[in-house]
């Protein structure tokens, strides 16, 4: 009897313990977070190099759609002395964060208060080497003449590309050096009632034309 | 004896169970979005034809989960399917517009729907 409870831990066991870990792992690799900590704004191809005097600066394509891509380098303080630790791991996101006023040794390892310094407004783009020319996502359906001037749309959640099917997300924001989230989870649906009497007259009672 | 059944059919079932939850991936599009970022990068998004009023090809975005584009033509007709592969993402990609000229009119006699110069791409997850 006991034999056979402990047979029956066991298979248990056994059954439990490759579910648990095979799920963390397919959680870290499928994940869906749109972060705002976004690499960069600029064309593909860019790298961040560090100035002579220390200064984070982004180079690359040259163009710079909302005008934070060289991070703060040149804002409020600066980030300088290169080599510490803070600075190495802030490296890639230097766009994204914004130092404030520190008066302390950056050099000796004290680590500055930064701030989020997200990008407004990020484009898609189609993928691929094959394609000779590219589509942007936005503006849609065509670009405007650059004195027409365009909107777009801060945040990300209001994004219309959302809008487009059925499905639920979460919208994450880390600060403090990953150890705050802000994150916004939202589902995107639409009415099942009226979503099934617009497809009967769409489908099956309008006249073709 | 039932115990042993019992044992039998859980013991069956632990050997069934392990390669099924390997197979239990969360996400259901996991591995149609590998083929069609495999198939995206060997081809292009457009057809080579412009869209008049714009000069360019010009994307058509669709929901994310559509996974077929139709095509149909007609003197020597064909009605052809195929898998919608191609997906905006966040990678800013070069060129941007080609020069007036680097693609094809719209005939005056269209037989296609790729010549007109609009073609599906999928919006983003």
């Amino acid at each position: 009897m006991r034999k056979y409870r402990f047979l029956w831990a066991a298979l248990v066991a056994i059954n439990a313990v490759p579910m648990t870990t095979i799920r963390a792992a397919d959680v870290d690799q499928v994940e869906y977070i749109v972060s705002s900590q976004i690499v960069s704004d600029v064309v593909t191809g860019n790298s961040l190099t560090t100035g002579s005097s220390g200064e984070m600066i982004a180079s690359g394509g040259g163009a710079c759609a909302d005008g934070n891509c060289t991070g703060a380098a040149g804002g409020q303080g600066g980030m300088l002395g290169n080599g510490t630790n803070f600075l190495a791991g802030a490296r890639a996101r230097v766009g994204d964060l914004r130092q404030g006023g520190f008066a302390g040794d950056i050099a000796s390892g004290c680590v500055p208060r930064t701030y989020g310094n997200p990008d407004l407004f990020y484009n898609y783009y189609t993928q691929g080497n094959c394609n000779g020319t590219n589509a942007q996502m936005y503006l849609s359906p065509v670009p405007v003449p650059a004195n027409v001037g365009h909107t777009f749309y801060t945040y990300q959640p209001f994004n219309p590309q959302e809008m487009l099917y059925w499905h639920t997300d979460r919208f994450h924001n880390y600060y403090d050096g990953g150890r705050g989230m802000n994150h916004t989870k939202v589902h995107y649906f639409a009415p099942p009632i009226r979503q099934a009497a617009s497809n009967i007259y769409w489908n099956h009672l309008r006249i073709p034309r | 004896m039932k115990r042993k059944l019992l044992l039998v059919i859980a013991l069956a079932a632990t050997a069934c169970f392990p390669g099924a939850n390997i197979a239990s991936a969360t996400d259901p599009y996991a591995a149609t979005m590998l083929w069609s970022n495999q198939m995206a990068a060997q081809r292009a998004w457009h057809g080579n034809y412009y869209y008049l009023p714009y000069g360019q090809p010009t994307a058509l975005i669709v929901p994310p989960t559509a996974h077929m584009r139709q095509t149909l033509s007609w003197g020597v007709s064909q009605n052809l399917m195929y898998p919608l592969n191609h997906q905006f993402g966040r990678n800013a990609s070069q060129p941007g517009a080609m020069p007036t000229g680097s693609f094809q009119a719209t005939p005056h006699w269209p037989s296609h729907t790729d010549q007109f110069g609009v073609y599906y791409v999928r919006g983003p997850w």
